[in-house]
């Protein structure tokens, strides 16, 4: 917002002075000066620094070729003027120098102002990014000899994103500096009008400047400007704690709301979803080196495309365990559990066995790529946002399924009272599968979620699965609002305890807390009646 | 008649294990199975711990390990300390986060009786006041197995820290003398050997007398009808407290038997596996019987004992295919099949009965 702002008055900025500044280019006497004396020469640089910032484009683009030329010794003076390789200098038609023509040579001091011209002239008309970068880097060594609005207008009318914010970059370095003291403070200004920690650490090495103590104005800027960021900041890093915090609840929603449903329904603790997990994060990166082998155009969106495959797949593994394991041992749920405890393991060996035990390398696709800075140092990264998005459209697909479909209302007879949906001719066996099945699908898609964020190996299912069971216990018996508002609660306190005591201390609070909370509401926040085991 | 047949196995196993703990300095076998030999039974004594509350009890804990880490740190914290006074090497770990002594907390650890009630005062502190908690808010099932484990692997979390000063991610080792003898002699590792099976021995007997005596009816009571026991009077909160804290001073008692045999004790202890592996060897052996949770932890160690030198990769395959067969196939696990085997020529109702009860 503030950013655009800034872009804003930078271009009215330019539209402004660039009127009363252009003024008719006289080219031949250009080139005279270029091919005179060591003080016409150096004149002739000044005012090619000054086109730089000021000429119109068409001038820019006729003078951009005359200052690498001298440089280079490639200019070739005779009495009617000078021949550019081979066309004249200043009409730009063909002609070829004659013998008599000399070389001008720059003197040390006219060099640097050339090159200086010259980069400042390629960073206003050079056609690729790179070159304008190359331009930029070389400026950026001499901040104090730029014409006034040559950045500006560079920024303006800059295209490439990242080049446009070193360039404005440069332009407050350079109006910092500068003699002037309105300039300096609007420099200020200008900076803490996007606050970051290091905007901060530019203006509060200011304090040791001499004007600081001096100049009453300059004090009042710098102290303002001070205090601006610093508020900048403070909002940005709430920001950022907030959306750490939310990132985090919706992975920790997409390791359990799989264990919930299946948790609430069986009353069966499914110690092998973190490896369904795992394996909805080895499915995904297969269907990536599928992709790079049968139609590489298409690899950005493996992440798309591996959804259903992600799903089916865990699903189908989950509802095989299902049929052949668990559906002995629902009167024991403490034996279930050594029993998926038992799948988990041999998955993680199996996996180990096939893939080996290294971190997967996945491609980073340009949408889950970088982020846009806010405020403060607070950056909207697009990985984060991609895992939130997906929580939100898997809470929306996961509380479809199981409030308006059939298989849902089965879900939810059962999950309230097994005998009694029997009863009614509910067919439990095929629900459980069923539940089971999506269960572990929902597994299977939180590691597709995964993927782009943490590192994706045998073991990392062990790392969610405590977590996981926190969020089960805490939001109650397979209740997706349960689910949810635990996710929330523990992912937000985790956040905010960490930067404070650390990573450990928040888990070890978080346990603390929800020991406590079992206290008062031993069935969780959400507990639907009838159905403890 | 129930009584005599368990108290057969139950005699022959003691016997067994008393002559194992004579027949050691006798016919002094290879250190490394006298060293594997005690061991196990550090082991056998944790699944012991575990049996008495799941088994007796129907409260399984993934968090045992916690106790067994308690009483092998404070082990290794005495033994550290006491080769620091006979030999005046600071531990490496404190070498390594650049301390020049001890922190304050380890003083006094020197002198064993003191490490024991440390040990002690810590086991019951945290056992009791979890206990209490989780039972006065009756958490249970499948509630408190997933606290315990948390429990567990924040404990690990914590002592994965460097700068607690318990060793941190290294852990403690370079133990070099016990009780004033070297701890790597050849009979060093015979005596330890011999009494940590003695201690299972000891350990097992007391287990024995507690569940068949009147307390150890309303252990069962509890487990099989808990509502029904409150409404006729008896405190249950009381009584789970109780056996509770007993049963990880047990695991206490076993990590402390364990530790200085390994000669290294780190926060691998605490990691949630090594919990869920106590109840699979009570599963495997049989749960709600002590010997079947002796014998299933000998047998599940020894084979992994075998196999993590003869073959790494294959015994987690194995581990896990043992768990479905006892799940799916022996629910009272090995107990299920000497039902088959030792007992046909008593009579199949009887044995039913026996079976059922344990259940």
């Amino acid at each position: 917002m503030t950013r655009c702002i800034h872009l804003l008055l930078a271009l009215a900025g330019t539209l402004l002075a660039l009127p009363a500044m252009a003024a008719p280019l006289d080219r031949p006497a250009l080139i005279a000066q270029l091919c005179g004396n060591a003080g016409a020469m150096g004149e002739a640089g000044a005012a090619l620094l000054a086109l730089a910032a000021a000429g119109s484009a068409e001038d820019r683009g006729w003078a951009a070729p005359l200052a690498k030329a001298l440089i280079d010794k490639k200019l070739a003076c005779d009495d009617t003027g000078a021949v550019l390789g081979d066309v004249d200098a200043v009409t730009r038609a063909p002609r070829t120098a004659p013998d008599t023509a000399r070389t001008p040579v720059l003197s040390l001091k006219n060099r640097a102002v050339f090159e200086t011209a010259d980069a400042a002239l390629a960073l206003r008309s050079a056609p690729d990014t790179d070159q304008r970068a190359a331009a930029l880097r070389t400026l950026e060594r001499r901040p104090g000899s730029l014409p006034e609005g040559l950045l500006d207008a560079a920024a303006a009318s800059e295209s490439d994103a990242g080049l446009r914010t070193q360039i404005e970059t440069l332009a407050q370095t350079a109006a910092l500096n500068s003699p002037d003291m309105a300039k300096r403070i609007n420099a200020i200004n200008r900076i803490a009008e996007t606050p970051s920690r290091r905007a901060l650490t530019q203006i509060s090495a200011l304090k040791a400047d001499p004007a600081y103590a001096s100049d009453a104005g300059f004090r009042q800027a710098v102290d303002r400007a001070v205090g601006r960021i610093d508020r900048g900041i403070a909002i940005g890093d709430t920001l950022a704690a907030l959306y750490n915090g939310l990132s985090f609840a919706s992975i920790l929603f997409m390791a359990a709301i799989g264990l919930a449903i299946i948790f609430g329904l069986m009353g069966v603790i499914n110690l092998a979803q973190g490896e369904l997990i795992m394996i909805g994060a080895y499915v995904t990166y297969l269907v990536q080196e599928a992709l790079r082998h049968l139609v590489p155009a298409l690899l950005d969106w493996y992440l798309v495309l591996a959804i259903p495959f992600a799903f089916l797949v865990t699903a189908a593994i989950g509802i095989a365990l299902e049929a052949s394991l668990l559906r002995h041992l629902y009167k024991r749920p403490l034996m279930s559990l050594l029993a998926t405890w038992a799948v988990s393991l041999f998955l993680v060996n199996l996996v180990r066995v096939i893939f080996g035990t290294q971190n997967l390398q996945f491609e980073t696709p340009f949408y889950v790529t970088g982020g846009v800075p806010v405020i403060g140092d607070f950056i909207f990264t697009w990985n984060r946002m991609f895992a939130i998005a997906f929580a939100v459209a898997t809470l929306a697909i996961t509380w479809a399924v199981v409030r308006k479909t059939p298989l849902g209302l089965n879900i939810r007879a059962v999950t309230q009272n097994r005998d009694m949906a029997a009863c009614i001719g509910i067919p439990t066996r095929r629900v459980d599968m069923m539940a089971f099945g999506l269960g572990s699908g929902l597994a299977g898609l939180a590691g597709l979620a995964l993927s782009p964020i943490y590192s994706v190996n045998p073991q990392m299912g062990q790392n969610f699965i405590i977590d996981s069971f926190m969020v089960v216990v805490l939001g109650g018996v397979g209740t997706i609002a349960g689910t949810v508002v635990a996710a929330l609660g523990i992912g937000q306190i985790n956040v905010l305890i960490e930067p404070l005591w650390g990573a450990v201390a928040a888990k070890v609070i978080v346990l603390l807390m929800i020991i406590g909370f079992l206290q008062w509401r031993p069935e969780g926040l959400f507990a639907v009646k009838g159905c403890r085991k | 008649m129930t009584r005599w047949t368990q108290d057969r196995a139950f005699l022959a196993l003691i016997a067994v294990l008393v002559i194992v703990a004579v027949a050691m300095p006798v016919l002094e076998p290879s250190r490394y199975l006298t060293n594997a030999i005690g061991q196990l039974a550090a082991f056998a004594v944790l699944a012991l711990s575990l049996d008495l509350i799941w088994g007796y009890l129907g409260i399984l804990s993934l968090g045992h390990g916690l106790f067994f880490a308690i009483g092998g740190y404070v082990i290794a914290m005495h033994l550290l300390k006491h080769s620091f006074e006979v030999t005046g090497t600071v531990p490496d770990f404190l070498q390594f986060m650049g301390w020049k002594d001890f922190p304050f907390y380890w003083a006094g650890f020197g002198s064993f009786p003191y490490a024991l009630v440390i040990a002690i005062a810590v086991t019951t502190l945290i056992a009791g006041v979890f206990g209490y908690v989780s039972f006065r808010s009756r958490v249970g099932g499948v509630y408190f197995a997933i606290i315990t484990q948390a429990l567990v692997y924040v404990a690990m979390l914590l002592m994965f820290r460097n700068d607690t000063g318990f060793g941190g991610n290294n852990g403690m080792t370079g133990f070099a003398v016990v009780f004033g003898w070297p701890i790597g002699t050849t009979g060093m590792i015979t005596a330890m050997a011999v009494v940590s099976v003695l201690a299972l021995a000891g350990v097992l007997l007391a287990c024995r007398m507690l569940v068949g005596s009147r307390f150890g009816a309303l252990m069962l009571a509890t487990r099989d009808d808990e509502t029904r026991l409150r409404t006729l009077g008896y405190e249950t909160l009381r009584l789970k407290l109780a056996v509770w804290c007993l049963s990880a001073l047990i695991a206490m008692l076993a990590g402390m038997l364990y530790v200085p045999q390994v000669g290294i004790i780190n926060p691998r202890v605490l990691s949630p596996e090594l919990s869920l592996e106590i109840a699979v060897w009570v599963a495997i052996g049989g749960r709600g019987h002590l010997v079947g949770a002796v014998i299933g932890a000998l047998l599940v160690n020894a084979v992994k004992f075998w196999l993590s030198s003869a073959a790494p990769e294959v015994w987690p395959f194995i581990l896990s295919g043992l768990i479905v067969l006892v799940v799916l196939v022996f629910p009272n696990g090995l107990v299920d099949l000497a039902k088959f085997r030792l007992t046909r020529p008593m009579g199949a109702k009887r044995l039913a009965t026996e079976i059922g009860e344990a259940r």
